[in-house]
């Protein structure tokens, strides 16, 4: 494997979240949207607990309305999450917990528009919210947008299967929405007519709407990046990767190499993007830039095994961590793409690893979260945690708080 | 003359109706009129501010509303009725906790029950009364059987009171119960359920008659179509049909037309096993029907990897959709059948073999007519019969 030289920084997570804070606003302590600030899983937050079970260190547990993989988002003193349950999953659900005290703030109940095929864990409530502090923005398997204040107030829908066809996906739409300079961008690739739309945050009027006539189904969320001298958003899917201009829905360049069917957000670090898509599928380091097909100038690293079908992969300083869904794990040295170690977690794998605080957390489906230590070159346990619920669903780390959906609470984790 | 002080007393009653009729006319027309306001949202957020703020004004009011908002409820406009929704909960909610509270009953109890109206409103209204009156729902139900929202429940039920009677040795009445269910049922699954139920008690039950399966077809195949260009290729059964031609496919392996009945118990035609085991594929299944007379219908299919449908040579449904299970009702296609005979041509694409080579390479294809509830239409193979050794 020969890599292209990256600036790497031993300190943890500065480099990453310098970059990432190029893009984004930061936010410390919060975790605004699907895989937290910057969405790669990584947050400046500290005081996580590491130890847990059903009991110790639950300082509250909510019930959920329904069913769903969307993980929490926390903003301040509020905690918000989707859900979706009855007839054809048709009936979704915006909840909001108080952060402190998991009390009922609000609860939104609406009907999905145009529910189609759906992954009886996950129903139409895949997607993640995400907000900027004074609106939340949700997004339904069914093709809805819906657009909140911070006290649950309705403030604009938008009906996409309605208004550009009905999703033809059979595990429902579950893209994540991504904001970005006043924009709210959503990927939608089904069996239809796929597209990207970047809507105004203000109004859910197009701002852009960029076809995508290759794209199939895909689940996977879009990812922004600071390349050279702009930004570039990321989309994986049907076999390739797509940059585009996050501003206009411009085409700037693709790389072919992942499966049909793709999943897993795409992570960039230290000027390198890396994508991965399974199972069968590659994992992909490449240097963005460039117009038209990049495939055979940009693609820097290329790896074939331990890729995964639905977990995205984190990165801590120099090294790249994933598990795939069978729960095999590995650790890369990159950019040099040394393999540091390989583990077998025990059990099977949904959701996405986060990383806070010098600590590395996986969660596996039956409820079990292992700690390892994110500043160690080797695999070094600190613990395992059950929480006696089956856990899909990715977790969120805020304001000292560990928090995790399992199939039927919301639970906040911190130390008593 | 009476005095005016005497008459001002004897019309203030008069006076003060007067005012309430009016006042009450012009809530109404407010009503109506804020209520219009939501019924204008639309693409693009279009009407949404305007939405909130009489939002905000109606979630004021009492349950006298409900009448006109449930009225408005019953829309096609997804979005207004979310707009309407939203203050739907607001007014319940509120109202549940409070005593007292005259909830319009009656005008619920009919709006529930009135098939003509959207069945998510509808749906929303049985819950509310479902806590108002818990034993409503259970005697009710039974008379949905032909109500598109609430049919699949109704068919639970009855299938569970024939249930009861059997475990009571009443085979009688449990064969009236799964034989209304099996009449009235459009679920596949409540279907095979209520047939499994009538077979078991020793009558008959046709699954693929009842959900209008197309069982009997002409096939050929595999003719050569590598890197997944099957899908664009327009092959000879495209330009005509005839049954007795014989053509060239894969490797120059010269194949005709074979006729295959599949027995399948929901009607799934096993291309693999009927044209052979084959990959970067098209084949071509052809049938005709007769009808008594022309009439609306739709044409539901689904294939394994993509199809192609023509209706008396005119396309009805185009899905190109590789690594595509055959799923039941995958695509729903309205068509018009003509009184007499229609011909049906289908195409199938086989795609390449997955790369892992323990993935077997499915090839089928499953298709039915039916109406808009998903109930079979009456049909007849205009095929001649099979003869059997």
């Amino acid at each position: 494997m020969n890599m292209n030289s990256a600036n790497i920084s031993g300190k943890w997570l500065s480099t990453i979240v310098i970059t990432a804070c190029i893009a984004f606003p930061c936010f410390a302590a919060e975790w605004p949207g699907w895989r937290g600030p910057f969405r790669n899983g990584l947050t400046e937050d500290t005081g996580v607990p590491t130890q847990w079970s059903a009991t110790e260190n639950v300082l509250w547990r909510a019930p959920l309305p329904g069913v769903g993989i969307a993980n929490p988002v926390v903003w301040n003193n509020k905690v918000i999450i989707t859900a979706s349950e009855g007839h054809d999953h048709g009936e979704l659900h915006v909840v909001c917990f108080d952060r402190v005290t998991g009390e009922k703030q609000w609860h939104q109940r609406l009907w999905g528009t145009s529910p189609s095929l759906f992954y009886p864990h996950s129903g139409m409530a895949s997607p993640s919210p995400v907000t900027d502090g004074e609106r939340i923005f949700t997004f339904f398997g069914t093709g809805d947008v819906f657009c909140f204040d911070m006290d649950g107030a309705l403030l604009w829908q938008r009906a996409l299967s309605h208004e550009y066809g009905r999703f033809q996906n059979r595990f429902a739409a579950s893209s994540s929405p991504l904001l970005f300079e006043n924009r709210l961008i959503l990927q939608c690739d089904h069996y239809g007519d796929s597209y990207l739309v970047a809507l105004d945050p203000a109004t859910g009027a197009n701002l852009w709407k960029a076809e995508r006539p290759e794209a199939w189904h895909s689940w996977s969320s879009p990812q922004i990046i600071a390349a050279a001298d702009l930004h570039e958003l990321i989309v994986s899917g049907s076999k390739k990767l797509d940059a585009y201009a996050p501003t206009s829905g411009e085409q700037l360049w693709t790389v072919n190499g992942l499966t049909q069917e793709c999943i897993p957000t795409p992570v960039f670090a230290h000027g390198l993007l890396y994508a991965v898509s399974g199972p069968n599928g590659n994992h992909i380091a490449i240097r963005p830039g460039g117009r038209g097909d990049v495939t055979e100038t940009h693609v820097v690293w290329k790896y074939r095994r331990g890729t995964s079908f639905v977990p995205s992969a984190i990165i801590i300083d120099d090294r790249y961590y994933l598990a795939d869904d069978k729960g095999f794990a590995r650790c890369w040295e990159i950019p040099s793409g040394k393999i540091l170690w390989r583990q077998r977690l025990k059990g099977k794998y949904t959701a996405s690893p986060v990383a806070a605080d010098g600590k590395l957390f996986f969660v596996n489906e039956t409820g079990t979260t292992l700690v390892l230590d994110a500043t160690s070159r080797d695999y070094v346990e600190l613990s395992r945690n059950d929480i006696d619920e089956d856990v899909l669903s990715s977790p969120a780390v805020s304001h000292a708080c560990f928090f995790l959906r399992t199939s039927k609470h919301l639970v906040c984790i911190g130390n008593e | 003359m009476p005095a005016a002080s005497s008459i001002i007393p004897a019309l203030l009653p008069i006076v003060a109706v007067s005012i309430c009729l009016v006042t009450a006319t012009q809530a109404q027309s407010n009503d109506a009129e804020r209520l219009a306001v939501i019924a204008n949202t639309g693409p693009q957020g279009f009407g949404s501010l305007a939405a909130k703020e009489v939002r905000d004004e109606l979630a004021k009011r009492s349950v006298e509303l409900l009448p006109s908002l449930l009225a408005a409820m019953d829309t096609s406009n997804p979005v207004a009725a979310n707009w309407y929704r939203t203050i739907y909960e607001e007014i319940v909610t509120r109202e549940i906790h409070a005593s007292g509270t005259q909830w319009p009953l009656d005008f619920m109890k009919e709006y529930v029950s009135d098939t003509n109206r959207q069945g998510r409103p509808r749906r929303l209204v049985l819950k509310l009364i479902n806590q108002l009156e818990p034993e409503f729902e259970s005697q009710w139900l039974t008379e949905r059987l032909a109500d598109p929202e609430f049919r699949n429940e109704a068919v639970a039920l009855t299938l569970s009171l024939g249930d009861q009677a059997l475990q009571s040795k009443d085979t009688k009445s449990a064969t009236i119960f799964f034989r209304s269910a099996f009449a009235n049922a459009r679920d596949r699954s409540q279907v095979t359920q209520a047939a499994q139920r009538l077979t078991s008690v020793g009558e008959k039950a046709d699954v693929n008659t009842q959900l209008g399966l197309v069982t009997d077809w002409w096939l050929t195949g595999p003719f050569d179509a590598p890197a997944k260009s099957g899908f664009e290729t327009a092959f000879e059964p495209e330009r005509s049909i005839n049954l007795q031609a014989t053509y060239e496919g894969q490797g120059g392996r010269s194949f005709g037309w074979i006729r295959h009945q599949t027995t399948d118990a929901l009607g799934q035609m096993n291309l693999v096993n009927a044209l052979g085991q084959t990959d970067e594929a098209v084949g071509y299944a052809w049938t005709e029907i007769t009808v008594e007379q022309n009439r609306e219908a739709e044409l539901r299919c689904g294939a394994d990897d993509c199809c192609l449908v023509w209706l008396n040579g005119k396309p009805v449904s185009t899905h190109e959709q590789w690594l595509n299970g055959t799923r039941f009702d995958r695509f729903i296609n309205p068509i018009e059948l003509q009184a007499g005979r229609n011909t049906i041509l289908v195409k199938v694409c086989q795609g390449p073999q997955h790369r892992n080579p323990e993935v077997f390479n499915y090839w089928s294809l499953q298709l039915r007519l039916c109406d808009k509830d998903g109930r079979g239409i009456s049909f007849q193979t205009a095929l001649p019969e099979v003869v059997h050794d």
